[in-house]
């Protein structure tokens, strides 16, 4: 018998012994975190190489005698003449739902204390997006909770809907509630128990941002209750630009698991101002030739490549892609803003100067577009909010033409009154998303002129009181709206007894 | 100072290939271009002739298997992995040994980039980042 057991370990020995081939290189200079490397014949593009000390490195520029990576991780140790060696992977990061309710860095490592992750998966962070047969087109709304937007710009799952403007128009704040307004449907929906109901998960990016802004952000998550149903990739404007390059990669691998095992996912880039920037930094120490405004020439790849991964597939998932750009002096022609615009499948426009008059979100009506239109629409929104955007635009331009002349007839006077009324409905707190079906009683009782004997500037106040008196007095109403997802005579009849009641209640 | 960077490289490349006799470097070729480049010092001499020894030393690399050892090794041994090595690649590959000690035991070969391990020391550093 033991001649047996010798046997066998010697088989193991024989194994264990077996010589291991690797590609290896030597640094031959670093800065900026970018490497170059002598050797590395057999390296791949976008192949992950090993330093030592655990750093990893990224080859991004494959020359005929040396290769480009950029560094991900602490280089303080690394030095000239530095062992580096090909590892034949791709870079992943982990996947799948341990990682809900987490702030993790571009790798995917656990930065916000709160222990290791205990993912099981891991998907690569670059990924060839979905192909022409496998999709689906997009005909499933995705609520923003933001009246504006849900009833004139839709959103739907699987869609790239570009959030633009300057800084401070609130263009986080829109990505924001959404976030929030998909935790509540999708706590409504898993406590309903329908079958059918499908959560929305989000994914929230943040790329070269202050520090105390994310945490800002992560508060806000958690205290509207939505923090377990996101995750955090964070890539602070204080991490290298090499991670901060590959954040948003991260994300997408991430919202594409979600995507691939049949659930819908929505990923927020904020912004991708900063990573194109981030990619220019890399591109320049890279000694890349750079173009206009010193971007690389595959800036504009560096993108499509990112948002054509935002899809719906058939029979599985949808991952919605709601990227952010920032814009100067609300210069929408410059290079990147331009790039995200032609890519994306339309544009919510933030304007400051709305901003500034109070009119938050600041929307631009005229300027945003969703190019997916009234399909991604349940149809109760479709009925009351259908010619929302027509009658604001006219508003807007006969708003332009009024301040010209003071002898305004009747009916002019009466649009610019009622677009008045619109813009002031449309007004919404910050993180304080309106679920869809009040959205559809609010907008309904607008459109029957129950707003009319109300002055303009105590609009807001009695949108307030309406909502709360449909939340606390009507829930049954707004339950019937939400599952039907259309007005028939039934509910309108219901609607008109519920809006006669509040015009009771509601003192001017 | 990138066109600078491009001229010595081109430069460096251009030696560097004239240093060929029937796809192999001669010490005579070698030779051959440093007396050249010391009768017509091209501008930047000092970079193009690091370049040039980069290259050659790469190529140099490319065709030699330097065996490390931690204990002794025969020069059987030696020879059977020049020749197999010769095999591999398609190319005439020598062998020269080296006595390493941080290897614990077992060898290590290097041909140009690739690095074949069967040493004490790697499967100890594998063991260790595994753990």
């Amino acid at each position: 018998m033991s001649t047996v057991l010798d046997q066998i370990e010697q088989q193991i020995a024989r194994l264990s012994s077996k010589a291991v081939k690797k590609n290896t290189g030597h640094i031959r200079s670093i800065a900026d975190g970018v490497a170059k490397i002598d050797g590395l014949s057999d390296v791949m593009y976008n192949e992950m190489v090993q330093f030592p000390g655990g750093a990893i490195g990224i080859a991004l520029n494959l020359e005929e005698d040396e290769v480009g990576c950029v560094i991900l991780g602490d280089i303080s140790q690394l030095k000239e003449g530095d062992e580096v060696q090909t590892t034949g992977r791709l870079l992943s990061v982990p996947v799948g739902k341990a990682l809900l309710g987490r702030v993790v860095d571009a790798l995917g490592n656990p930065v916000d204390g709160k222990g290791p992750i205990a993912a099981n998966e891991t998907n690569p962070v670059e990924k060839i997006a979905p192909g022409i047969i496998v999709r689906k087109s997009v005909s499933q709304p995705l609520l923003t909770g933001i009246m504006a937007i849900d009833s004139m710009i839709p959103i739907g799952r699987g869609q790239r809907e570009l959030i633009i403007g300057d800084r401070g128009t609130g263009k986080t704040t829109i990505t924001i509630d959404t976030i929030i307004n998909q935790a509540k449907i999708n706590k409504v929906g898993l406590a309903s128990g329908d079958p059918k109901f499908r959560p929305v998960y989000s994914i929230y990016v943040a790329i070269g941002q202050k520090n105390s802004n994310i945490v800002r952000t992560m508060a806000a998550l958690e205290s509207a209750g939505a923090l377990e149903y996101t995750i955090i990739v964070a890539a602070p404007a204080a991490d290298n630009p090499a991670n901060q390059y590959l954040a948003p990669y991260s994300g997408a691998a991430m919202g594409e698991w979600f995507m691939e095992n049949g659930m819908d996912a929505l990923i927020v880039y904020d912004d991708l101002s900063k990573h194109a920037v981030a990619y220019r930094q890399i591109s320049l120490v890279l000694k890349r030739p750079s173009g206009r405004e010193a971007y690389p020439g595959d800036v504009f790849y560096l993108h499509s490549r990112l948002l054509e991964r935002a899809a719906r597939l058939d029979g599985k998932g949808s991952l919605t892609a709601l990227p952010i750009i920032e814009t100067l002096a609300g210069d929408v022609s410059a290079y990147i803003p331009t790039n995200v615009i032609s890519i994306t499948d339309g544009q919510i426009f933030l304007e400051t100067d709305l901003f500034n008059q109070g009119i938050r979100p600041a929307v631009s009506v005229g300027l945003s577009v969703s190019r997916v239109g009234s399909s991604a629409q349940i149809k109760a929104t479709k009925q009351v909010g259908g010619k929302l955007k027509g009658e604001l635009a006219q508003f807007r331009e006969l708003a332009a033409f009024a301040q010209f002349g003071s002898d305004l007839d009747a009916k002019t006077k009466a649009q610019l009154e009622r677009g008045g009324r619109i813009v002031e409905l449309f007004k919404q707190p910050a993180f304080n998303p309106i679920p869809i079906e009040l959205q559809v009683a609010v907008l309904w009782a607008m459109q029957k002129n129950y707003f009319d004997p109300i002055e303009t500037k105590k609009i807001v106040a009695a949108a307030s009181s309406m909502k709360e008196f449909f939340t606390t007095r009507k829930d049954a109403l707004l339950t019937k709206i939400r599952s039907k997802a259309a007005l028939d005579a039934d509910l309108e009849s219901e609607l008109k007894t519920a809006c006669d009641e509040w015009k009771t209640t509601f003192t001017v | 100072m990138a066109s600078r960077n491009k001229q010595i490289q081109q430069l460096s490349r251009q030696y560097f290939r004239l240093s060929f006799v029937d796809g192999a470097i001669t010490p005579e070729r070698v030779g051959g271009v440093l007396e050249y480049m010391e009768k017509h010092r091209p501008a930047h001499a000092a970079a193009i002739l690091k370049a040039y020894h980069r290259l050659v030393a790469a190529e140099i690399a490319r065709s030699q298997a330097i065996v490390e050892h931690a204990g002794s090794i025969s020069a059987g041994a030696i020879d059977a992995i020049a020749s197999s090595m010769t095999r591999k690649y398609g190319r005439t590959v020598t062998a020269v040994s080296r006595k390493n000690d941080t290897l614990l035991a077992g060898i290590r070969v290097r041909v140009g980039d690739d690095t074949y391990e069967s040493s004490v020391a790697s499967q100890l550093a594998t063991l260790a980042a595994s753990v």
